[in-house]
């Protein structure tokens, strides 16, 4: 639709998302500032997101070295956090019943003392702590567009329309999108995020190599109350994955009587009618687990994809006019699956940089390219590249990967020293012919166990039906053939139950979307394109 | 033309969960909203607006977090906003609500044309405060309002009853409850937030309407909640999977109908 924007809206710096990586920036920023006394910029914030937090979600056990400094002792007190790691289990699960405990855990997973809890309370948390230094959060408007000068430098964003038809007409509650400009914009979109891959796409700042995902599914289960297992986590390894699939889960106790569970399993898989939602449901069905949420109920889900790439897949993080933060940089120490110190660190390195363009009041990409010197400094960073090499080896054998991850870590990431290569996750499915799945052991539904549907329900997801789909496919005849060989994958693959399979033609209910973006990376025939729906739909997540 | 709508902050419903063992709202992960009936209350005060010109004032009382209600009406046009907040007014009923706001409604100005409310709020159900205003101000009331029509200082409204649509005419000043059968609300624009968030909101104690305490919160409220108790859960029903074969599923709740006698 054609858009009538009025007048361009105003400021000094735009953040895109409000994820962590988003609001450090905005935090240290306006702190910094303050402290030394010099004058506060208008910082913005906007986010697709019904409120802050509604579309983050994490583990989360917290590194909270990107917090020292930034937040005071008082504010890390109060952190809506109730939980800090207690007890660390790490175990293999050989088969749907059988497991072993590692008689020590891995020095690289050990967080004996970290917070965990819910990452949108503590993402909601950083944003009231933001509007109180000045910064203004705008939830509900979906930046969908990066607007450019005419050199191709990146000088705002323009804001979705809301009030469309499906059709694309205007509806009697039409409001048109607006644009902000900004003297630089920082894109914390978060995992695969639209307009950061745009730019990464046009200004050519891949990484060597090409970011890969995986899938997290989680559910928050109510337990009945025990007060001694708070500050409990558990990490596994193995089942239900397979040997040649980067795949595992934890469980953490946040509260008297909530735990957390997730599976994250990488999108390189191979076989087609892999399903991650059931993996999820076998997951939790295995008696390791099941201890874990016994007598609980479900009553929150949600799903989202993590980039593994780690350091090789890390792109330019600097473009005219626009710096990369956080999970949209695919800033995960890969090998602990942790990214919000890192995401807040890079965010606290934009700052710095950001401080420095305002004080001589230049932005221009040179200066800009500073905030890179500054995240290769990190402690983040650094822990980015002694795992380097972790990630890639999984995808042959389980095996290989625990080696490689040993080698890597014990050497520094000095070994291997090559970049190992690795797939890009939709073309590593193979056609159907390959053979069929072994039919999977059934899980029967029950409290901790909901069908994908239930847990769609509990994700508070929910879109204006009479809008555009967002989920463009952009070629049925892709489907045909897709539905032939791959038996259509996208049913499966979608934790949300978006892709329905009917009568040999694939239907789209967009308004059960997750935003994980899934879709988008693993389709084989790299068919689905994700747009942005109506800003404040998608899902609400309160403590995922 | 100045119309007060008045709006009330209330917990997110679509996914409630009462505790077992106290049966009230477990508020853990229940965001706060503007009651949805406010919503449409709120968009046919701005479609008046838009039609005649008028000075939109949106009111509510609650916490002092509430104002973020008033900021929303105000990014989607409402001119200005006046929050109720004391502690003096915690724990009023219906009753001692109506009394606070139409002290305020009093205060703001001598002569309000319009005053509306939402049909009723979603966390409370009464549907009682729109009608207790227009006593105590001594002011027409209309109920169920799905249309507003103005002309000089005659109203016509179409409202929206059970057998059909009432078309009703009136003279202003007039309390008017909305429900969702009504225009669809607009959105909030961007540029409507940011001038809405640094908006000054004043904000009223009992003192400063010239509430008279006896009247107000616990004091004023001759409600009492006796007891609190959770519906009887309903059992799952009977589900017919007609995912496989629907005509069977179809005949089987035939059958089904026609053995309990409904068909």
């Amino acid at each position: 639709m054609a858009n009538t924007a009025k007048q361009v809206i105003q400021t000094d710096i735009l953040c895109v998302g409000a994820g962590v990586a988003s609001l450090a920036t905005a935090l240290a920023l306006l702190r910094g500032l303050k402290a030394q006394g010099r004058p506060l910029p208008r910082v913005t914030v906007v986010e697709k997101g019904r409120s802050v937090g509604s579309h983050v979600l994490s583990g989360a056990v917290i590194d909270p070295s990107g917090f020292d400094g930034l937040l005071t002792e008082e504010e890390i007190a109060k952190m809506p956090i109730e939980a800090r790691v207690s007890s660390e289990a790490f175990h293999m699960l050989f088969d749907a019943t059988r497991a072993m405990r590692i008689p020590w855990v891995p020095p690289m997973m050990q967080a004996h003392g970290y917070p965990v809890g819910s990452l949108t309370k503590l993402t909601q948390y950083l944003a009231q702590l933001c509007e109180r230094e000045g910064a203004e959060v705008y939830t509900g408007f979906a930046a969908v567009e990066l607007v450019e000068d005419a050199k191709g430098r990146v000088i705002g964003v323009r804001t979705g329309d809301k009030g469309v038809d499906r059709e694309g007409r205007a509806k009697s509650n039409f409001t048109p999108g607006e644009e902000i400009h900004a003297k630089a914009v920082v894109l914390g979109e978060g995992a695969c995020g639209i307009l950061t891959d745009r730019l990464i796409a046009a200004k050519k700042l891949q990484g060597r190599r090409e970011q890969s995902y995986a899938i997290g599914i989680k559910e928050v289960v109510e337990v009945p109350a025990d007060e001694a297992r708070v500050g409990e986590i558990a990490h596994t390894f193995g089942y239900p994955s397979d040997w040649s699939t980067y795949g595992g889960g934890f469980v953490y106790h946040v509260s008297p009587t909530q735990v957390m569970i997730c599976f994250a399993y990488a999108l390189d898989y191979a076989h087609p009618e892999k399903d991650p939602h059931t993996l999820f449901r076998q997951f939790k069905a295995h008696p390791v687990m099941a201890a874990h949420i016994q007598g609980g109920k479900s009553v929150a889900y949600g799903a989202k994809v993590i980039p593994e790439g780690g350091y090789y897949s890390v792109p330019q993080v600097v473009a005219d006019g626009a710096l990369i933060v956080g999970d949209g940089a695919g800033l995960v120490d890969t090998l602990r699956i942790k990214g919000v110190h890192i995401a807040m660190q890079s965010g606290r390195a934009a700052a710095a940089t950001l401080a420095e363009c305002l004080a001589k009041n230049d932005f221009s990409l040179a200066a800009l390219r500073a905030y890179g010197d500054r995240l290769r400094q990190t402690e983040g960073w650094k822990q980015l590249k002694r795992v380097k090499n972790v990630r890639a080896p999984f995808s042959t054998n389980l095996v290989l990967g625990v080696m490689s991850a040993g080698c890597a870590w014990a050497t520094h990431g000095a070994l291997p020293f090559w970049p190992v290569p690795l797939e890009s996750d939709h073309e590593a499915l193979l056609p159907l012919k390959g053979g069929r799945l072994p039919p999977a052991p059934r899980v029967e539904a029950g409290p901790t166990s909901p069908d994908r549907l239930t847990d769609v329900f509990m994700s508070g997801t929910i879109h204006d039906e009479d809008q555009p789909c967002h989920l463009k496919i952009k070629d049925r005849k892709a489907c045909d053939a897709c539905i032939v060989r791959y038996g259509a994958p996208c049913q499966r693959f979608c934790p949300a139950e978006v892709y329905r399979l009917e009568e040999g033609h694939i239907h789209v209910d967009f308004s059960n979307c997750l935003h994980c973006k899934t879709c988008q990376i693993k389709d084989p025939y790299q068919n689905i394109e994700w747009t942005f729906p109506q800003g404040g739909d998608g899902p609400r997540y309160t403590r995922m | 033309m100045h119309i007060i709508v008045c709006v009330k902050q209330v917990p997110d419903t679509t996914n409630v969960r009462i505790n077992p063992e106290t049966n009230t709202l477990m508020r853990e992960g229940v965001e706060s909203i503007m009651n949805p009936f406010d919503e449409y209350a709120l968009e046919e005060a701005l479609r008046l607006k838009d039609a005649h010109g008028a000075r939109v004032t949106v009111i509510t009382m609650g916490p002092p977090q509430a104002d973020v209600v008033l900021r929303e009406a105000m990014a989607r046009g409402a001119d200005d906003g006046v929050l109720l907040t004391d502690r003096a007014f915690a724990g009023a009923d219906t009753l001692a609500t109506s009394y606070a706001i139409a002290q305020a409604i009093r205060k703001l100005t001598s002569r309000a044309d319009l005053i509306l409310f939402g049909k009723q709020a979603i966390d409370g159900d009464t549907a009682q405060v729109g009608p207790g205003v227009s006593e105590f101000l001594n002011c027409a009331l209309v109920t169920y309002v799905k249309s507003i029509c103005v002309e000089g200082d005659r109203f016509t409204v179409e409202t929206q009853m059970d057998e059909g649509v009432d078309v009703i005419e009136g003279r202003l000043p007039a309390v008017m409850t909305v429900v969702k059968e009504a225009a669809v609300p607009r959105f909030a624009s961007l540029s409507g937030w940011m001038a809405a968030k640094k908006a000054a909101i004043p904000r009223w104690g009992a003192q400063d309407v010239g509430a008279a305490p006896e009247a107000c919160g616990l004091n004023g409220s001759p409600t009492k909640v006796v007891k609190i108790f959770a519906p009887p859960v309903k059992t799952g029903g009977t589900r017919m999977d007609g995912r496989e074969e629907p005509s069977a599923a179809v005949e089987q709740i035939l059958k089904l109908l026609h053995e309990k006698g409904v068909a």
